[in-house]
């Protein structure tokens, strides 16, 4: 079964319009590459200092900055979302057959539902925090969660093409 | 020189191991992240953005960036002794190392002027001045490392 949809997405995706785009320069590919990267080091590096803030460190950094780094995130995760979705555009059939990028995505899809559960439970409460004082322990259980996906992230999504293809 | 460097045994266990090359790739991306991410985030802040964060915590994130750097001079060693015969004629990966390089002393240039700056930044007076200039060129030599490096794998 999910054998048959796997193959149906790679027999749609493959002599599309955007499948054909990606794969018809040579430059596209690295190009996008460059720009996969730019995007991992804005996301990843404001992502490591909001968590580690969120867990009670690097206490000269007010909390408000927790909130004034999000629109690096954003920024990053955009770039690298579009650039992501592109690559999967341009050779279905590897990513679909990589197991290294499965669990990449069931890492990111974890890191949002872990952001979200910031936005529900922590985000409200932060306004009445001291800026400089240590964090209740859900933020610290968040942030560090926080760090783990995106990490993990990072390094199977660098390790993809080292990874078993089965 | 170089081809007695790619014949150690660190050297070896980086080329031709199963997880020698993966590994140190890894810590590589890890380190990337966390010297880029850092002091991109540094030089927006100088430039004018991300308004709120204070000039002196600059240097916290500052310190955290060195770390990404220590981890990529290091990764980066066993990687290069893999190839090191191909690496050291190669010129996307000499621009990449010539741009880290300007990239670290205008760092050291950056961070001297937050040192003495910061204080008065932070309660209004005095102006950021010429270290906007640095973090722009900062944020040029990283952006040209990581095309640089990423051309590596292409040219």
């Amino acid at each position: 079964m999910t054998g048959t949809i796997v193959a149906l997405f790679v027999n749609t995706v493959e002599g599309s319009v955007v499948n054909t785009w990606v794969m018809g320069s040579i430059w596209i590919w690295p190009l996008m590459e460059i720009l996969h990267f730019i995007g991992l080091s804005l996301l990843l590096g404001s992502i490591l200092v909001i968590d580690l803030r969120l867990a009670g460190h690097l206490r000269n950094i007010s909390i408000a900055a927790i909130h004034k780094l999000l629109p690096v995130v954003f920024i990053g995760f955009g770039l690298n979302f579009i650039t992501g979705f592109l690559f999967l555009m341009g050779d279905p059939a590897r990513y679909m057959a990589n197991i290294g990028f499965w669990w990449k995505m069931c890492l990111v899809v974890l890191a949002l539902l872990n952001a979200l559960w910031f936005k529900m439970k922590i985000s409200p409460l932060m306004a009445n925090w001291s800026p400089h004082a240590d964090t209740p322990p859900l933020a610290k259980v968040i942030g560090w969660l926080s760090l783990g996906l995106w990490f993990g992230v990072l390094l199977l999504g660098r390790l993809i093409p080292y990874i078993g293809t089965g | 020189m170089f081809e007695a460097l790619e014949t150690t045994a660190v050297a070896l266990w980086v080329g031709e191991s199963l997880w020698g090359y993966p590994i140190m790739l890894g810590l590589h991306v890890v380190g990337l992240a966390m010297v880029v991410g850092l002091f991109v985030m540094r030089d927006l802040r100088l430039i004018g953005m991300l308004d709120g964060i204070s000039f002196k915590s600059l240097l916290s994130l500052s310190k955290l960036g060195w770390m990404g750097f220590l981890i990529n001079v290091i990764s980066g060693c066993f990687l290069f002794s893999s190839q090191a015969t191909y690496f050291v004629t190669h010129t996307p990966f000499l621009l990449k190392i010539t741009m880290i390089f300007l990239a670290t002393v205008t760092a050291g240039f950056i961070q001297q002027r937050i040192r003495v700056g910061a204080e008065e930044w932070d309660s209004g007076g005095g102006s950021v001045g010429v270290v906007r200039n640095l973090a722009i060129v900062s944020i040029a030599l990283w952006m040209g490392a990581i095309i640089a490096g990423r051309l590596i794998a292409y040219l």
